[in-house]
């Protein structure tokens, strides 16, 4: 079975092109236009690996998204998921909510700024998933 | 946050048992901590260690004087109110207390309800002066949100630009898809454009702002630059499959102002008409001159704005993106530059909608007047 990784982003031609990236690595890849719609999703196909823009409709919706998978009890089964950020703004939760003691519960599993760093990406989802994701 | 939850401190400094006793009994039954110190000094460290919103204060006393209290108060924190105690004889050090940053003062004898009063006055102005404060710190930091979010604009097209382009190079080459490839072009083509009319609207905006767009004024007739709009946008209101319409009075519409902001100005309501309508809809342009007055309704027949976007439909980066609403492209700038542009004219915009039958905007402008030496009352040329 291949490695299925959800692309949560409100601008379709990122995911269209990152799609294409991932499929032709053998991934199997599912899109989301919204964060509910990714957690809908998540629910539904239990991806492998998530790929989330911070900036959405509100601009800390992608927060909202880590902080449902890792502490809502619905998304229990899935919080060990590996949740990576994109962003093309370089701002991290600690920068956004300086005072809000809850910071630890919206940090993602790291950070990855947009346009992707196509060969840094690869490695980093191999590395993740434990290089499954390969179909020759 | 803190101090929303606790009731307010109040330390109370006099050398007067009576008093310390009484102020004691009557603000504690208003709900206060309160904490009563017999001299200067003492009521010194009790501040420091208190930090009371309040201090009350005897301006005769053995020992460290009240106007030294106060200063030495404002030094510990300059956001404790100071309210002075003092007998009939001292007002006049009373009003040297105010200048020295006493908020009021309190002449003895004074009874239970003037204490009561003067605190709350004093409480209450402590509190504005905090939220105040607040406002400041949440105006910096919205201001450093909206750099964040600028940036974040422009990036993303350039973004999603530069992701096609990359994932093509990194992708197999023997596996190329001729048509993806071509799609992908037009995508990119279509989000350039997209990174140029933001650039431009934000240059336009900034014009605007600056007071460099609008400093032309000249006479502008309306029914001689709108129809010239109207026939650029027949193409693409044929795609859209909409029907555009213009209605006229007999009379020229000219207003004072500057040609290429009033272009700018139109054509952002008649693409607006354009793009918000539905197959088989109309977008009607309907001018008059009344009261000195020019009005020129851009009427659509789309979709319509629901009631709860509508006080927002004027901000800069407004979109709309609900369930049920077409997405359409668009900067979120257009109407945010044309109620700029309509407010340096000194006119007014406003939206009349209603959601499943269409929105309506209406722009009024000063009509032109003519020069003292120009005699040629209301004709425009």
């Amino acid at each position: 079975m291949s490695v299925k990784v959800l692309l949560i982003d409100d601008d379709q031609d990122f995911r269209v092109s990152v799609r294409s990236l991932l499929e032709a690595r053998g991934y199997e890849v599912l899109e989301a236009g919204s964060g509910h719609e990714g957690l809908r999703q998540v629910l539904e196909h239990k991806p492998d690996v998530i790929l989330l823009d911070v900036m959405m409709e509100t601009s800390v919706e992608g927060y909202g998204v880590t902080h449902a998978l890792k502490y809502l009890d619905e998304y229990a089964e899935h919080s060990h998921v590996p949740i990576f950020m994109v962003s093309s703004v370089e701002e991290s939760p600690d920068e956004r909510f300086p005072m809000s003691a809850e910071v630890e519960m919206i940090r993602p599993d790291g950070y990855l700024t947009k346009p992707l760093d196509i060969p840094r990406f690869l490695q980093l989802l191999e590395k993740v998933v434990g290089g499954a994701g390969r179909v020759p | 946050m803190s101090e929303a939850a606790a009731p307010d401190m109040i330390v109370v400094i006099d050398d007067d048992y009576a008093m310390r006793l009484s102020c004691r009994k009557i603000l504690s039954k208003m709900g206060l901590r309160v904490e009563a110190f017999e001299n200067g000094a003492s009521g010194l460290e009790g501040v420091a260690e208190l930090k009371p919103s309040l201090v009350v204060v005897d301006l005769k006393m053995p020992g460290i004087s009240g106007l030294e209290v106060i200063s030495r108060v404002h030094g510990i924190d300059p956001q404790i109110i100071m309210v002075v105690i003092t007998g009939y004889a001292t007002i006049d050090t009373a009003v040297e207390a105010m200048k020295s940053g006493a908020y009021d003062f309190l002449p003895k004898p004074f009874s239970p309800d003037e204490l009561r009063m003067i605190i709350n006055r004093g409480l209450d102005r402590r509190r504005l002066a905090i939220e105040s404060q607040r406002g400041e710190v949440e105006r910096a930091l919205l201001k450093r949100r909206f750099v964040t979010f600028v940036s974040h604009q422009l990036r993303t097209p350039l973004v999603a630009i530069h992701q096609y382009l990359d994932v093509l190079k990194h992708l197999d080459q023997t596996k190329d898809d001729p048509v993806r490839r071509q799609e992908w072009i037009e995508r990119c083509l279509k989000r350039t454009e997209e990174l140029q009319k933001l650039i431009s609207d934000w240059l336009t905006l900034a014009r605007v702002e600056g007071g460099t767009l609008v400093n032309e004024r000249v006479e502008v007739d309306l029914k001689q630059i709108i129809p010239g709009i109207l026939a650029s946008y027949e193409a693409m209101a044929a795609a859209e499959q909409v029907s555009l319409e213009a209605v006229w009075p007999e009379e020229a519409l000219c207003v004072s102002g500057d040609r290429n902001c009033l272009n700018v100005l139109f054509d952002n309501l008649i693409t607006n008409a354009i793009k918000y309508n539905k197959p088989g809809g109309k977008a009607t342009v309907t001018g008059c001159l009344s009261g000195g007055e020019v009005t020129i309704a851009v009427a659509d027949t789309g979709v319509g704005i629901p009631e709860q976007y509508q006080p927002f439909l004027f901000d800069e980066f407004f979109r709309i993106k609900a369930e049920g609403i077409k997405r359409t492209e668009g900067t979120g700038l257009g109407l945010h530059i044309s109620k700029k542009i309509v407010s340096e004219m000194g006119g007014s915009i406003e939206v009349e909608s209603q959601a499943g039958i269409g929105s309506t905007f209406r722009v009024r402008l000063p009509a032109w007047r003519a020069p003292a030496e120009n005699t040629k009352m209301g004709s425009c040329e």
